[in-house]
């Protein structure tokens, strides 16, 4: 099979795609891969920044396994679920001309001799078949497909979202929480988006509306290969932004995470060494920065968001 | 009767695909005029369900005895849905035209439809048995 590799969109596409009706910047936390500490930086800046007396919104986006509210210790309120559309198909006004069964990507829909269409293969709720039916014989059915909350302590606002386990439809939720807190962005001096690993729709889906991106990584073989790949994407998407190096002693010297930097024009912002204090606010479930603001974790993340505050000048 | 074979090639002397949903050629052959259909498996190439595009082709070329090495749960029903009688258990290793010389002396068995779908006759209300088929998972 022939794999299409996108070196770049059209850049109108691209604005439109970034386009948001709001001021409050938006910060977009990734890494590519897995463990690297992207929820311990979103977590702790966010935190850092509520600590400065800012409104903080956090946006935990891994919808696949949301943890954002276990290393701040809360808890997640004022769910709200998600649905997809599923076809109900109308056997009476369908004349089963197969228009749909043509339409369905995912070959989920089939139609048997002389009969109605069945939904039969899974379907992702893109409702292609609602537009080509003619006889407006398939009618919107809903599939729960997860949920949203949004849980609040002081001035910081934690949106998540949630996935239901075996469940496909991942990036409708990231949208969807994306959704929720895009909605009250004006009750916000900042947005704080934290991403699933990887470099796929879920994150491209997070990453939708960033000002900027801190990319997580490590000085490790797997750590720059997938900081390699999220870069790849950052460019695609027009995204810029910085690179946070955690456990940067890991590796030293680090000319080879330098060099995959400088070639996509991404300057390291940051480099955490590899720190007892951070392990034992994370083992606490308490964010270094409150827990144990002396550390040279916390004034990391402090600086970090002091940074932030200067740039967008909030 | 209209029997399909899944191939990997276009005549009775290439080898069987054992593959159904993935299989390259369904050769249909009309076991009276001995008449063959060759039509290329275009939904092999799909990234999902490939099982159930495969299912449509078949069923819109009017095949009623589907036989191949396996075919998935999906496929399944969507024979029975079509009325097409499925017989599985041909080997890679055999030619179309070995499959269809035992097939006709009655080697391979019909695949009996699955306890939890209940099969739709004539009068039978249709919403009995329509799994809704959600959450299988997909890559990427």
């Amino acid at each position: 099979m022939q794999t299409r590799v996108i070196k770049a969109l059209r850049p109108e596409l691209i604005t439109a795609y970034h386009k948001k009706p709001f001021q409050t910047p938006v910060i977009g936390v990734t890494g590519g891969k897995g463990g690297v500490g992207k929820t311990t930086v979103a977590v702790n800046i966010a935190s850092a920044l509520e600590d400065m007396g800012h409104r903080v919104a956090l946006v935990d986006a891994d919808v696949d396994a949301p943890n954002a509210a276990i290393l701040l210790g809360m808890e997640l309120e004022n769910s709200a679920d998600v649905f997809t559309t599923m076809p109900l198909i109308d056997e009476i006004k369908c004349n089963s001309c197969g228009a749909c069964v043509e339409a369905c990507r995912l070959n989920a829909l089939f139609l048997p001799k002389s009969k109605a269409p069945l939904l039969l293969g899974a379907c992702n709720g893109c409702e292609a078949c609602l537009l080509v039916c003619e006889e407006n014989a398939i009618r919107r059915g809903k599939k729960h497909v997860g949920k949203t909350y949004k849980s609040n302590r002081g001035n910081l606002t934690l949106y998540t979202g949630e996935l239901i386990p075996s469940l496909e439809e991942s990036a409708i939720v990231v949208e969807k929480v994306k959704e929720r807190v895009f909605q009250e962005a004006v009750d916000f001096d900042i947005i704080v988006v934290d991403t699933s690993p990887g470099a796929h729709c879920n994150v491209i889906k997070a990453l939708q509306g960033s000002d900027s991106v801190i990319t997580v990584t490590e000085p490790t073989p797997l750590g720059a290969h997938a900081f390699e790949l999220i870069l790849q994407l950052l460019d695609i998407f027009k995204l810029k932004g910085t690179a946070f190096l955690n456990r940067a002693d890991l590796a030293s010297p680090d000319d080879a995470m330098q060099s995959i930097a400088e070639e996509h024009n991404t300057s390291i912002g940051a480099k955490l060494n590899t720190d007892d204090e951070l392990i034992k606010s994370y083992v606490a479930g308490n964010p270094v920065v409150k827990m144990l603001p002396e550390s040279a974790s916390a004034k990391t993340f402090v600086r970090l968001a002091q940074e932030i505050t200067r740039e967008y000048r909030i | 009767m209209k029997l399909c074979i899944t191939s990997t090639g276009k005549d009775i002397e290439a080898k069987v695909d054992p593959r159904f949903g993935r299989a390259t050629y369904f050769l249909i052959i009309d076991t009276d005029s001995g008449v063959l259909e060759v039509v290329e498996n275009t939904a092999a190439a799909g990234g999902q369900g490939a099982g159930i595009g495969a299912a449509q082709i078949v069923s819109d070329k009017g095949a009623d005895r589907v036989l191949t090495g396996r075919v998935g749960p999906n496929a399944l029903k969507a024979f029975q849905e079509s009325g097409i009688k499925l017989f599985e258990g041909v080997s890679a290793q055999e030619t179309v035209k070995e499959a269809l010389a035992r097939f006709k002396k009655g080697e391979y068995s019909h695949t009996a439809a699955p306890s939890d779908v209940p099969p739709r006759g004539q009068g039978v209300g249709r919403g009995q048995g329509r799994g809704r088929g959600g959450g299988r998972c997909r890559q990427g």
